[in-house]
């Protein structure tokens, strides 16, 4: 049985190599015509594969589709390979306008509006791992929901937190940023120790970070939060924490 | 003769019938994309003092660039028994519950090595050599730990959208439930199948 169902998953490849139900099979595909003296073929979308053919001028591809910057097209005679985006760029489509893909870049910011990343750092001295989501409120102002596991020797912490984000320099590459924001932490002692009492409590939390552009739509996020735990004892607790990931704007 | 050789030239010029269709420019929508790829995975774990076992797991990779690529994994194996238990009988370290074993590892990849593979003179296959390295958790023993891991993989792309992997990976944490706290090496030897969308 189990030797059946490993054949229907490598022969599953064959069934569906035509078409995918969702494929839009019968839009008719955009084409583009050559304006330069030639364009390389790959044969697959990295410049690592062997160029295997090239395109002359005033010849028409058809674009098939899209894998990261590099397009599949094929031509008349029914040849199929890949092609870098900027080759694309340079060729006309049917109207004689220049071919605009979209190339991610920085000074598209003002038009971005979500942003998603996923940070990892230090919460005092365990390891902590965040993911969050961002809405642009306008070019200054976000507003986030993050998810936080912290794993430590004594206990595991989950931290879910909500917070408002200032960019007062949205234009800037490197583009300092502070965050103020409420949540909840559930505190989860580990198993091997002698007295385990879970507790949950409110928090508060103040930050200040950075945004750094590196490529198309990619930022280096860096943040400093110092977050306050309001607990049903005498004192509050406070914790410093740093983390350091990658985010995406769309 | 030459005068009708030279109207006939001239009708060649124009086409008899005007087609029926507009010229259309490239619509960026109508181009498929496909940057996110979902998988599926077998394999063994070898589980540092709780023997090797069966893994299955899941993967979503989401690629940056050629280069570069995201992957989020989730693993489900289960933990035997130390040789302690055996040798001694009628003991045991964990209850059933705390033997499950589940990870969860968001990783960067590098696509090394790209290149092709040939079946045969005529038929290749695109490849991928990758490094792979990240961080995630791992929840075994009744506690859910850090864990780094890294490893290296090989990629048989069968069409442009459906990929076959081979990959090893080495997982690191922290535990003391055998006495005092040591790191726990703990190696993935697994195949996948996965779809490009």
């Amino acid at each position: 049985m189990r030797f059946a169902f490993c054949l229907f998953f490598l022969f599953l490849p064959l069934t569906v190599l035509a078409d995918w139900p969702w494929s839009v099979a019968d839009e008719p595909q955009p084409r583009v015509q050559v304006v330069k003296p030639f364009i390389e073929w790959r044969t697959g979308p990295a410049a690592g594969y062997p160029v295997f053919h090239a395109s002359e001028k005033g010849e028409w591809l058809t674009l098939l589709k899209r894998k990261t910057s590099w397009l599949k097209v094929n031509d008349q005679k029914g040849r199929e390979g890949w092609v870098h985006l900027s080759d694309v760029q340079d060729t006309v489509d049917e109207t004689g306008e220049k071919v605009a893909l979209s190339e991610p870049r920085f000074d598209d910011f003002e038009s971005r509006r979500w942003e998603v990343g996923l940070l990892m750092g230090q919460f005092e001295e365990a390891a902590s791992t965040a993911v969050y989501g961002g809405f642009m409120m306008t070019e200054n102002l976000s507003a986030e929901l993050w998810a936080t596991q912290i794993l430590g020797s004594a206990s595991e912490i989950r931290m879910f937190n909500a917070n408002i984000v200032h960019q007062p320099f949205p234009e800037w590459r490197v583009s300092p940023f502070m965050t103020l924001g409420v949540g909840h932490i559930f505190i989860e002692p580990k198993s091997t120790l002698a007295v385990p009492e879970d507790r949950d409590n409110s928090i508060g939390h103040a930050g200040l970070g950075v945004r750094a552009y590196i490529a198309d739509n990619y930022f280096i996020r860096a943040e400093v939060k110092d977050y306050k735990i309001f607990t049903n004892r005498a004192t509050n607790e406070e914790a410093l924490e740093w983390k350091i990931g990658l985010s995406i704007f769309f | 003769m030459t005068i009708s050789c030279l109207s006939f030239a001239q009708e060649g010029e124009r086409p008899l019938i005007e087609p029926d269709v507009q010229p259309r420019p490239v619509d960026e929508a109508l181009i498929d994309t496909e940057n996110f790829e979902i998988g599926a995975f077998t394999g063994t774990l070898n589980i540092e003092d709780f023997e090797s076992s069966f893994l299955w797991g899941g993967k979503l990779t989401y690629h940056l660039s050629e280069r570069f690529f995201f992957e989020a994994n989730v693993g489900f194996a289960e933990g035997g028994e130390t040789s302690f238990e055996k040798l001694a009988g009628n003991v045991q370290v964990l209850s059933d519950d705390e033997r499950d074993y589940r990870f969860y590892n968001v990783n960067i990849g590098f696509n090394l090595m790209p290149g092709e593979a040939f079946l045969t003179e005529n038929y290749a296959f695109n490849t991928n050599f990758f490094v792979i390295a990240g961080a995630g958790a791992t929840e075994f023993a009744g506690d859910t730990r850090f864990t780094a891991n890294a490893g290296f993989g090989y990629q048989v792309l069968l069409t442009d959208s459906i990929a076959m992997q081979l990959s090893v990976r080495e997982h690191l944490y922290r535990i003391d439930v055998l006495g005092e706290e040591k790191t726990s090496m703990n190696t993935e030897v697994s195949a996948g199948l996965s779809v490009f969308f």
